[in-house]
């Protein structure tokens, strides 16, 4: 859309720096150019770990952008995504999250696929007795489901529906592939679970919250207290070239008071557990950090708070609202006391965690100021107006960087 | 297939509903001393429990955990004012051993939020074990298995 058009629209991105204009929480028409742009676009989606789907025919539905997709493994080493939508009338045939198939049907017609997609048979074909059936002109060949490409890197399946993406290690750029590799290293993992929950917030707006490095020792009163994230600590902001991906990098530090936790309001010296389990942080990674929030634009945040890993995905549902899944999982070679330090961990994460409860609630505060103020703007100034790499928190910088590729590709 | 091998005592039900009465008027203080000190209070979906994952989205081992989480709730943590209030029923007894009591019942939460009208928050099976002590009922256990696919935002108050 040329400029003249967007202001028709009514929409202007505001000339002064660092300010996001709030129309782009809630305008319908933005929402299905960021289907089109971003999500079917030239940007990688998460949809799977590799775990989830060990043995041959094992396959998982998923979405991507409001699209439906199966995630089927269809060799050792083989893996394929197929939009779950019959060739014929567009049925979302596939109806179970998690299963193992030797081909998908769609029950309607009964049109067969093979696990790679390709359509094997329709019945009555030819017809019966020489009537009705398909034209000659059909051929199963052309008629098979929609394919997208897939890349596995170190336990996670990515997709894409566009053959112009780039290659996923280009994609994520060289500095945010050396953290990916962190956490991912090659190791088998072992998932220990789901939690689903509906937010009702635009779905920028949980990758500002997971790039925005200066809410967690304010909001999360736990995180603050308890120093596993707070301003006084060894941190770092981090983006890849583009400024579309970003990780947060912290170290764990102590409950104390001294002049930068005796300034958080909500910093709270006389809190303490009676289990302290919950946040007791056993080191074995090669570097320090016990904080790595890493965003994968469009919708995927990679999580490692303490021992605490998840994938957390992110499936638009209307200008207004996400769903956001989060699976946990830990190495397949863990022992049980890794385990359950994990699983107990869980508790500060999810939809009832102490502390992300906190993140999901406070998003819908901004959606819900962002609707009907469309001709406002939100600030993103914290830290100035640059796009850079920052060894602090106190910046708004990595929300910065995502905007501007944003404008870019929306042309805006 | 369950069945049932003991008529439900009006004490056991009694028990729940201080345990569901105390919850909806929001006496998180309360609410570990329902539990024996080694109790184990879990929310899970039906996902994982089918599916055999470990995960809770609440997980509390031991009265402790369950207090830090009720202080957390009333001081620490940031969220939207709410009313849960809870429906029990078709409550079965299980099995019965020595002194513990296994049950099965049906909960409906439902959750009342500013300006808004009520809706159905939660619904699901819980599993549970009530140790007896004389007079005094606590729970060894007890397991929230939430039939709810996606939760509406937030889960904040116990079940």
């Amino acid at each position: 859309m040329n400029g003249l058009k967007q202001e028709q629209a009514g929409r202007c991105w505001p000339e002064e720096a660092s300010r996001v204009p709030l129309w782009v929480y809630s305008d319908p028409s933005v929402y299905a150019d960021e289907m089109e742009r971003i999500f079917y676009g030239d940007h990688w989606s998460y949809v799977a770990l590799e775990a989830e789907i060990p043995e041959v025919g094992d396959y998982k539905t998923t979405f991507i952008g409001e699209r439906s997709v199966i995630v089927v493994r269809t060799g050792d080493d083989e893996i394929a995504v197929h939009e779950n939508r019959c060739a014929h009338r567009g049925a979302r045939f596939c109806r179970e999250k998690f299963g193992k198939a030797k081909e998908f049907a769609c029950p309607y017609h009964q049109w067969v696929y093979s696990l790679e997609g390709e359509l094997q048979a329709v019945p009555f074909q030819r017809g019966v007795r020489r009537k009705g059936g398909m034209p000659e002109s059909f051929d199963l060949k052309d008629n098979g489901l929609n394919r997208l490409r897939v890349q596995c890197e170190n336990g996670i399946i990515w997709a894409t529906f566009s053959q112009e993406t780039p290659d996923f290690k280009e994609y994520l750029g060289e500095r945010m592939y050396a953290h990916y590799q962190r956490v991912y290293d090659g190791r088998p993992l072992k998932v220990l679970g789901y939690n689903r929950q509906h937010i009702p917030a635009n779905w920028k707006m949980m990758m500002e919250n997971i790039k925005d490095s200066y809410h967690p020792g304010l909001l999360h009163v736990f995180f603050s207290t308890f120093g596993l994230f707070r301003a006084d600590q060894e941190s770092a902001t981090e983006l890849d070239d583009t400024g579309r991906h970003g990780i947060l990098i912290s170290r764990k530090g102590e409950q104390e008071l001294n002049d930068v936790s005796g300034s958080i309001r909500s910093f709270d010296g006389d809190l303490e557990l009676s289990d302290t389990r919950l946040i007791e942080y056993e080191h074995e990674w090669s570097t320090p950090q016990t904080v790595g929030m890493i965003t994968v634009f469009p919708s995927a945040i990679l999580q490692q708070q303490v021992n605490s890993l998840s994938t957390r995905q992110i499936i638009p549902k209307g200008a207004g609202g996400f769903d956001f899944v989060w699976t946990h999982f830990g190495y397949a070679d863990d022992d049980e006391e890794m385990t359950q330090r994990r699983l107990l961990q869980a508790n500060l994460f999810g939809p009832a965690g102490i502390v992300s409860a906190e993140d999901g609630e406070v998003i819908e505060y901004c959606q819900e100021g962002a609707t009907g103020n469309a001709s406002q703007n939100a600030m993103i100034e914290m830290g100035g107006h640059e796009i850079e790499c920052t060894d602090y928190m106190i910046t708004e910088t990595a929300i910065r960087g995502m905007y501007a590729y944003y404008k870019k590709i929306m042309g805006f | 297939m369950m069945t049932e091998t003991d008529p439900v005592s009006e004490a056991i039900l009694r028990f729940y509903h201080r345990y569901d009465a105390a919850l909806d008027d929001r006496l998180l203080d309360e609410w570990p001393n329902f539990f024996a000190d080694d109790g184990l209070y879990r929310i899970t979906t039906r996902e994982n429990w089918d599916g055999g994952y470990p995960l809770s989205t609440v997980l509390c081992e031991g009265v402790g955990m369950m207090r830090d989480r009720a202080v957390a709730i009333q001081t620490s943590m940031t969220y939207t004012p709410r009313a849960y209030r809870r429906f029990q029923s078709g409550t079965l007894v299980l099995d019965r051993s020595g002194i513990e009591v296994e049950t099965r019942s049906n909960f409906l939460v439902l959750e009342t939020l500013p300006d808004r009208q009520s809706q159905v928050a939660y619904c699901g099976v819980s599993y549970d074990r009530i140790r007896l002590d004389g007079p005094d009922m606590r729970f060894s256990k007890r397991v929230c298995v939430l039939d709810t696919e996606m939760i509406s935002n937030s889960l904040i108050y116990p079940i």
